[in-house]
């Protein structure tokens, strides 16, 4: 017993608040209701309402299906990475894996927000969103999680491992599906994954509260949405011009809180035994 | 290894090669996607004369022919003009203009990480306060730097102060996003397990210092995480120069995009290459120092024969 359960319990109750969200999410925010504007989480159940009067737990849902899909699928394609770096390590293909690390050390060079910017400046408009920088984030994490994969395999024995387990009479399936990812490869590609998760949507909420604190538009969703960052934004208002939207600075912090307890839990419960 | 100076040099050469490889990936990338640039850049439908613009931009021959003639220019230090953010203003003034404040902003930002590696190095961080680092660590930058800016505005007004917002900068950039943590924890990893090495304990009853033995042996890779941490470092700038208000490349960086004025976005981006480079060499640099050090012939007491 190593708080493995525990983590997961609180990774699953984590992952069901958002999935919640992301499924009640309205396709529209409600019409304006001036007189209901800026009221708090008790006038408004369940977070209060923004300065227009329309409730806040349309932003967090709004904003839950922004970030969902890309982040999983960011989540998904370093995983998947981090199953190549590994795999090639067990193999020993001596050509491939040198490649693998000057291609990661030159990729790992580049200040990865200032790739971000640049793939969102040449997207054309009809490809603008969340995902194309989803994946390109993902890209850019993936040689960092390639090289702790493929040093966990080290670890194993490398080429040796496989040969060994080829001695015991298993088959090229068992070793690499059951062996190497299932049970050594395992909390190295979870862990990674939730960790890009989480970073995905701290960079949607990063470029959107960039784009909304100079009233622009997003690079990662369309105008008809509204992101966590407009609720962070509401939150800066209320902190530095003392207006009446305390209880965003409450629901901001909760949802970032929500995310980053998610992915620590995730990687804690993915741990080797 | 016998080929020590394999790893260094394939980082030097990296290091030449970024500054030039960056932009033309960009060029390539502008090209590669579906729609002409120009286009893409000022589409039909919202903008009028895009083929006089393509013209005046110099996108309308190729690829090759819009990254040589960029990238002859610079080489005779004509950087082009802003497209829209400032049109018809050379960039190489704005560039110029901006860089000293994104070094002094690194700069400052990178003293908590390099004080926290050496006092992690040298064993002064107590394992009871990892929770704490760790806490601190998960903090996202975007937040941290929000809080900043309020207290900013509440103690300065709307535009806020210079120093301050370069310190305020800083202090988040340091500490945000892991890089406070990471330099410490990794760091402290990083000489730990190479303490638990048998010669280290060989060392320590010949009575020799830990640290002169241990460190010869991890520099290369805590250079490697020096260098990581200021990769990171040069990632959030962005972020925190926009939110503070700050006049670095960043916040250039930032300004360029949203207009989608490639003409600044491409000096900017080689600005940024050629920060990363600069760490690169260092590292390199620094490994190839290391290396000499460790392969120098052992000082033999004299007389201890005979």
């Amino acid at each position: 017993m190593s708080g493995r359960w525990p983590a997961a319990a609180v990774a699953l109750l984590c992952a069901l608040a958002l999935m919640v969200l992301v499924v009640a999410a309205p396709e529209h925010l409600s019409a304006i209701d001036q007189g209901r504007a800026a009221e708090g989480a008790l006038q408004m159940p369940p977070f209060g309402a923004d300065g227009r009067g329309r409730p806040l737990w349309e932003y967090a849902a709004q904003g839950a299906s922004v970030v969902a899909l890309p982040a999983l699928a960011a989540g998904l394609l370093v995983s998947a990475f981090s199953v190549l770096g590994g795999v090639v390590r067990a193999m020993g293909l001596e050509r491939v894996d040198p490649m693998i690390q000057a291609a990661g050390e030159i990729v790992g060079a580049l200040p990865r927000m200032v790739v971000i910017l640049v793939v969102a400046l040449v997207l054309p408009r009809e490809w603008r969103g969340l995902m194309p920088l989803a994946l390109t984030w993902a890209l850019l994490s993936a040689p960092g999680a390639m090289d702790e994969a493929a040093a966990v395999a080290e670890r194993l024995g490398g080429a040796r491992f496989v040969e060994a387990l080829r001695a015991h009479g298993y088959s090229a399936p068992r070793i690499f599906l059951v062996h190497i990812v299932g049970y050594n490869l395992r909390p190295v590609l979870v862990r990674q994954g939730a960790e890009v998760m989480s970073q995905v949507v701290f960079l949607e909420i990063a470029l959107s509260y960039l784009a909304a604190s100079r009233q622009d538009p997003s690079f990662t969703h369309s105008d008809s949405l509204v992101s966590w960052a407009d609720i962070l934004y509401l939150g800066y208002q209320a902190l530095a011009f003392r207006e009446p939207y305390g209880h965003a600075v409450v629901l901001g912090l909760g949802l970032l809180a929500l995310v980053t307890v998610f992915a620590s839990a995730v990687g804690r419960a993915a741990r080797a035994r | 290894m016998k080929r020590w100076w394999l790893r260094p040099l394939v980082r030097f050469v990296a290091a030449l090669v970024l500054p030039v490889a960056v932009p033309f990936l960009c060029v390539l990338l502008l090209w590669a996607l579906p729609g002409d640039p120009a286009s893409i850049i000022c589409p039909p439908e919202s903008c009028s004369g895009t083929e006089e613009l393509a013209r005046r931009w110099n996108l309308d021959a190729g690829p090759g022919h819009y990254f040589w003639s960029w990238i002859s220019g610079v080489a005779q230090g004509e950087w082009g003009n802003s497209w829209r953010l400032m049109t018809g203003m050379g960039v190489r003034a704005l560039v110029e203009e901006s860089v000293p404040n994104t070094l002094m902003l690194l700069g400052l930002a990178f003293i908590p990480v390099v004080v926290g590696s050496l006092v992690a190095a040298l064993e002064l961080v107590n394992e009871r306060v990892d929770p704490v680092l760790q806490v601190i660590g998960a903090v996202p930058g975007i937040l941290l730097a929000l809080l900043a800016a309020a207290w900013q505005t509440l103690t300065f007004g709307p535009d806020g102060e210079r120093m301050a917002g370069l310190l305020l900068g800083a202090a988040v950039l340091g500490l945000a996003d892991g890089v406070f943590s990471g330099a410490v924890l990794g760091t402290r990893s990083l000489f730990g397990s190479e303490r638990r090495q048998r010669y280290v304990g060989v060392a320590v009853l010949r009575g020799e210092r830990i640290i002169e033995n241990t460190l010869p042996n991890v520099a290369p890779a805590f250079i490697g995480q020096l260098r990581a941490r200021g990769v990171q470092l040069l990632s959030g700038a962005v972020v925190i120069e926009v939110v503070l208000r700050i006049d670095g490349v960043g916040d250039l960086l930032w300004q360029a995009t949203l207009v989608q004025d490639f003409g600044l976005v491409m000096p900017v981006v080689t600005a940024f290459a050629l920060f990363s480079s600069a760490l690169l060499l260092v590292q390199a640099v620094a490994e190839i120092g290391v290396a000499l050090l460790v392969r120098r012939s052992p000082r033999v007491p004299l007389g201890g024969a005979a």
